[in-house]
């Protein structure tokens, strides 16, 4: 799965347990899984704290294409900024927002507003339709972190 | 006059007044009140400095105390309080039609809360323009605008 190697002590993020319990339920869907097994490994995985223990949880279970490839895909506002090299905070910090909302907006849990989009769009000298549209919007993404305020 | 205050300190320094005048109210009841107003002036002192200590830490909640906060975060606080008062008048509601059944004489109280949540959110409406009717500006005289792609 998407898990990297020579990761495996770093902290798991909400997202990657999300996603390992994607995975999970794929393999249930397909019959790789009983259900009891299924919902031991979803318990293990939610209670994983590191990469490591992600790992261990979706070992020997291969990932259904369809629930990775969402996941592997950076997110423009990330590709962007990691091909800048500049940080979370310093990217938050020009753009006048939180860190958290900038990782939100990476993680497509979050979709700006029209005048913050805007302004991610001119930091990086692209347009908001190169940044946020369709063709690069997240599959994550839900209904309801797409209700963005009116500005 | 808040925006002379720092940020950080807006919001403990609103509790902390907030909290002294209700403390003077139990002090000027007479009588042994004197020790709850005490009592209250702590609880509101520590209250406050608690605000102010977490105003300073890099999370939502910190953003919020700390008057700071980002669109999304504002958005996340004006949600919030939203779901706060619309409990609030489902409480008042079903307190008015208890005391009403039961032929209380404290159900005003309650008819004062659902009033001003009212007239709140009439000002709310009025206030930020849904009331304004704003001409479309391909209104004709009164035969239907016809679309350019229309045949």
């Amino acid at each position: 799965m998407a898990l990297e190697e020579g990761r495996g002590g770093l902290r798991a993020s909400d997202a990657d347990r999300e996603q390992a319990v994607e995975v999970l339920k794929a393999a249930f869907v397909q019959d790789w899984l009983a259900k009891a097994e299924f919902e031991a490994h979803v318990g293990r995985a939610l209670a994983s704290r590191t990469y490591a223990e992600l790992a261990a949880v979706t070992a020997g279970i291969a990932a259904p294409l369809s629930t990775v490839q969402p996941q592997d895909a950076p997110s423009p506002v990330r590709e962007q900024r990691t091909r800048r090299k500049i940080s979370q905070a310093e990217l938050a910090k020009s753009l006048g927002v939180s860190r958290q909302t900038v990782i939100l907006i990476e993680n497509g849990r979050y979709l700006p507003s029209l005048p913050l989009a805007f302004s991610i769009a001119r930091f990086f000298g692209l347009t908001v339709d190169n940044m946020f549209g369709k063709d690069t919007a997240r599959p994550g993404i839900s209904a309801r972190s797409r209700s963005a305020p009116t500005a | 006059m808040m925006t002379f205050i720092r940020p950080r300190l807006r919001k403990p320094l609103r509790n902390a007044l907030a909290g002294t005048v209700f403390a003077a109210a139990w002090a000027l009841r007479g009588g042994n009140a004197w020790q709850l107003a005490i009592v209250a002036e702590v609880t509101v002192l520590v209250s406050a400095i608690t605000m102010y200590v977490r105003a300073g830490e890099d999370n939502d909640e910190g953003a919020l105390a700390g008057s700071r906060a980002d669109e999304r975060q504002k958005q996340l606080s004006l949600r919030s309080r939203a779901l706060g008062w619309n409990l609030a008048t489902v409480a008042a509601f079903i307190g008015l039609t208890i005391a009403v059944a039961v032929k209380a004489t404290w159900w005003w109280p309650f008819l004062v809360i659902l009033a001003v949540a009212a007239f709140g959110y009439l000002l709310g409406l009025s206030n930020y323009g849904v009331a304004e009717e704003i001409p479309a500006d391909d209104a004709t005289d009164g035969h239907p605008a016809r679309s350019p792609v229309s045949h």
